[in-house]
């Protein structure tokens, strides 16, 4: 294996940090208490997640009650959307808005809701991966339910204007429930001036353990929950709670809010070098959603000419991680749906690689990925145009 | 690798050897729900084939093959079967997306050589049956390119499948050291293929329908549910009260009729095969070879009586039964493989009178 492996894959997930880690120990260890029993080790537990539902809650400008820990950014999404739809079905609001861009945690919880009679509207989408305001407009009207749209696309970082498109569908009477697992620590998020009623958030994002989210329910939004059993947070999420997990949520919020300006400079200037650099090499590479705003820690470049599966191979064997389309569950690529619904010619679309960038990313790293992927597309052209 | 035992093995012995190894899988057709758990090609067999790389500290990838092995192996299996032929997409699974699109991507990052666990020997540059008559698999090896020969390992076909499992234990892979054998078409649920062909066909295909069962001289003696359910030898599916026992001798698409017979109208004297290819330079007219008709059958002593672009005939020293349309004849000299072709039809007789079989 190569000497020093390049991880450019921090949409997919970070590593934990240390604070985070070290925050969360005394909970695996004397502080085991069931949050939910009566006495001094419920207690102690009871009020380290109560504290640390407060502290996620101030790190989205919400009150305590208004934090939901989930196991994740799938769940949380699936609460909001299939909760919300359950609860406003009875009375009449009958479609569910979303973009064709979503996550799959996202567009499966729509589907499903469409299986129990909800009609799926997809937003229209610029080539830059935008919602089309016009069509945003004509979709949502007094008949929708539930809105939900993604922050920060996971693929091609194109950021959606959230609270103004929250803001119009509130007026229509509609619940709107945004997906900010890759916006959260990249845009400001603050859910007393901004009109969302839901926002999904997830731990791993941004080196708190897998298995940890949240979902932000503005109080007062009656949703069903998807699990039944006990009485945990208010009933919306049976099931006692994952104390450590939540504590170390907490930190990881609190840490990347105090450091995001300074990372968000610094991850963005890296990757703005990655992109002129590749650029400069590859005049013909396509860098999607370049049109638009986009988050600091995500490129998605399309070479002519080569295929993500080869490539990413290629770099997985020189040590750099990067990601593809969608893997699906076997570990196979297929072409990414983001891509394809933004209108990226097919080709393409299956030459896509995703570089995100993060806490381990360095100025050498980047300097070492501008010198290799260029050598790899040559040679990946070269075996393409002998065929 | 399969996550079987055999490209396990392989690609462990591989690394013990020093070779800088890459494994990968390819995924060729969608782990959907119709797919249930099967000996290969499942999604479990992915996660053993991952973990047995983890286990000998190699990269391991899913190759994404789908739509190329859905054109060229499954598309053609449907239209063979359509066509009243018996096909045998183990054969161009090879052909086409093992040894030359799985090849490309070797090629993607620089891999000199390509290595499965096919019981099959690479000796000089000339492929030969593996140590293990039982298991070999040059049957279904024929027809890949000649060039690509000097490129393939292929490290368990000096061992026998005891030898294999054993290799196996010793190695400490115990993930998969007691996998079943994968028998069956790894893209048929359940081994059932009529079912791939109702989901392709359209519900009015030929194939499907009805047609009269017929003896050899013509005359109906039954119905059947669509000629694509028989093959050539079958007995299953046959009517009874003959005097003795029944095969099926023919399938006759454009009467949408499936020929019957006895024992010894089921035997052929002579072969004529298509698309065939050499893996060895090209023998003459009145060289003599070995030949294979379907796998695991003996081996046949012919004489090669015609030689046409890609066509051949042979003419068999003994007959030989259920000589099929779609099967492979694989030619042979000794333990090496001369080349093979798709089986077009069986000639009733060792003579040249076109009394076809089929």
């Amino acid at each position: 294996m190569p000497i020093d492996p390049i991880y450019l894959d921090h949409a997919a997930t970070t590593p934990v940090r240390e604070e985070v880690f070290e925050a969360m120990k005394p909970f695996y260890g004397p502080r085991f208490g069931n949050p939910s029993s009566t006495h001094r080790w419920g207690r102690e537990a009871r009020a380290a997640l109560d504290e640390a539902r407060e502290r996620v809650g101030r790190c989205l400008g919400a009150r305590a009650d208004e934090i939901c820990f989930t196991s994740g950014g799938t769940e949380a999404d699936n609460l909001a959307i299939l909760g919300a739809w359950r609860a406003l079905k009875p009375k009449g609001r009958t479609a569910v808005v979303t973009t064709p861009i979503e996550h799959k945690a996202i567009l499966g919880a729509v589907h499903q809701a469409a299986q129990e009679g909800a009609e799926e509207r997809f937003l229209e989408m610029t080539h830059d991966g935008v919602i089309d305001p016009a069509s945003f407009d004509a979709l949502v009207d007094d008949k929708v339910a539930v809105c939900t749209i993604m922050w920060v696309n996971n693929e091609i970082g194109s950021i959606q204007p959230v609270p103004e498109l929250a803001a119009k569908a509130k007026q229509r009477g509609a619940l709107v429930h945004t997906d900010a697992v890759q916006a959260f620590g990249k845009i400001r998020i603050d859910a007393q001036t901004q009109q969302f009623d839901f926002l999904t958030i997830s731990g791993h994002k941004f080196g708190a353990p897998k298995g940890i989210g949240a979902l932000f329910i503005r109080r007062g939004t009656h949703i069903e929950p998807l699990m039944h059993g006990g009485t945990q947070d208010r009933g919306r999420r049976p099931g006692t709670e994952n104390v450590a997990a939540a504590v170390g949520l907490a930190r990881a919020a609190e840490l990347t809010l105090a450091e995001c300006e300074a990372h968000c400079a610094r991850i963005r200037k890296l990757r703005d070098k990655l992109e002129a650099g590749i650029l400069a090499m590859i005049p013909d590479a396509v860098i999607h959603g370049r049109g638009a705003e986009r988050a600091p820690h995500i490129l998605n470049v399309s070479v002519p000419g080569t295929d993500s599966e080869s490539l990413l191979m290629a770099l997985d064997l020189r040590g750099i991680a990067a990601s593809g389309g969608s893997a699906c569950q076997s570990g196979s690529i297929s072409p990414s749906h983001v891509l394809t619904a933004i209108g990226v010619r097919p080709d393409l679309a299956s030459a896509a690689i995703r570089m995100s960038l993060g806490v381990l990313t360095t100025d050498q790293s980047i300097d070492r990925v501008i010198e290799v992927f260029p050598a790899l597309v040559a040679k990946a052209r070269q075996l393409t145009a002998a065929e | 690798m399969s996550g079987g035992v055999d490209s396990s093995v392989a690609a462990a012995l591989l690394v013990e050897q020093g070779y800088d190894v890459v494994g990968a899988t390819m995924k060729l057709f969608c782990h959907g729900e119709d797919v249930p758990d099967r000996p290969c090609c499942s999604l479990d067999s992915v996660n053993d084939a991952r973990r047995v790389c983890e286990q000998l500290r190699i990269p391991h990838y899913v190759l994404n093959l789908e739509s190329r092995f859905g054109h060229d192996v499954v598309d053609n299996f449907v239209e063979e079967y359509a066509r009243g032929r018996t096909p045998i997409p183990c054969v161009r699974c090879n052909t086409f997306t093992k040894f030359r699109d799985f090849l490309k991507k070797a090629d993607s990052i620089d891999a000199r050589w390509i290595a499965t666990g096919h019981y099959a020997r690479v000796v000089d540059g000339e492929l030969r049956r593996g140590v293990d008559e039982n298991k070999d698999q040059t049957y279904f090896l024929w027809g890949i390119d000649r060039g690509v020969l000097s490129r393939m390992i292929l490290p368990v076909g000096e061992l026998d499948k005891a030898q294999t499992r054993a290799r196996a234990h010793a190695m400490g892979l115990e993930v998969i050291a007691e996998k079943p054998e994968s028998q069956e078409i790894c893209f048929v649920p359940d081994g059932d293929y009529t079912r791939i062909l109702e989901q392709r066909l359209p519900a009015d295909a030929p194939a499907l329908s009805r047609g009269p069962i017929v003896n050899s001289s013509g005359s109906i003696v039954g119905e059947h549910n669509g000629f694509a359910r028989y093959t050539i030898g079958q007995r299953r599916g046959v009517p009874g009260g003959f005097a003795m026992p029944m095969y099926v001798i023919a399938i006759r698409p454009e009467q949408r009729a499936v020929v019957i017979g006895t024992r010894d109208e089921l035997l052929g004297g002579g072969i004529i095969a298509r698309e065939v290819n050499w893996l060895l330079d090209a023998p003459s007219v009145g060289d003599r070879v070995s030949v294979r008709v379907r796998h695991r059958s003996p081996l046949a002593m012919a004489e090669i009586v015609r030689l046409d672009g890609d066509e051949i005939e042979l003419a068999l020293d003994e007959p030989v039964s259920a000589i099929t349309p779609g099967q492979s004849a694989v030619f042979y000299d000794g333990e090496r493989v001369l080349g093979g072709g798709f089986i077009e039809a069986a000639r009733r007789s060792r003579s040249h009178l076109p009394v076809l079989a089929a």
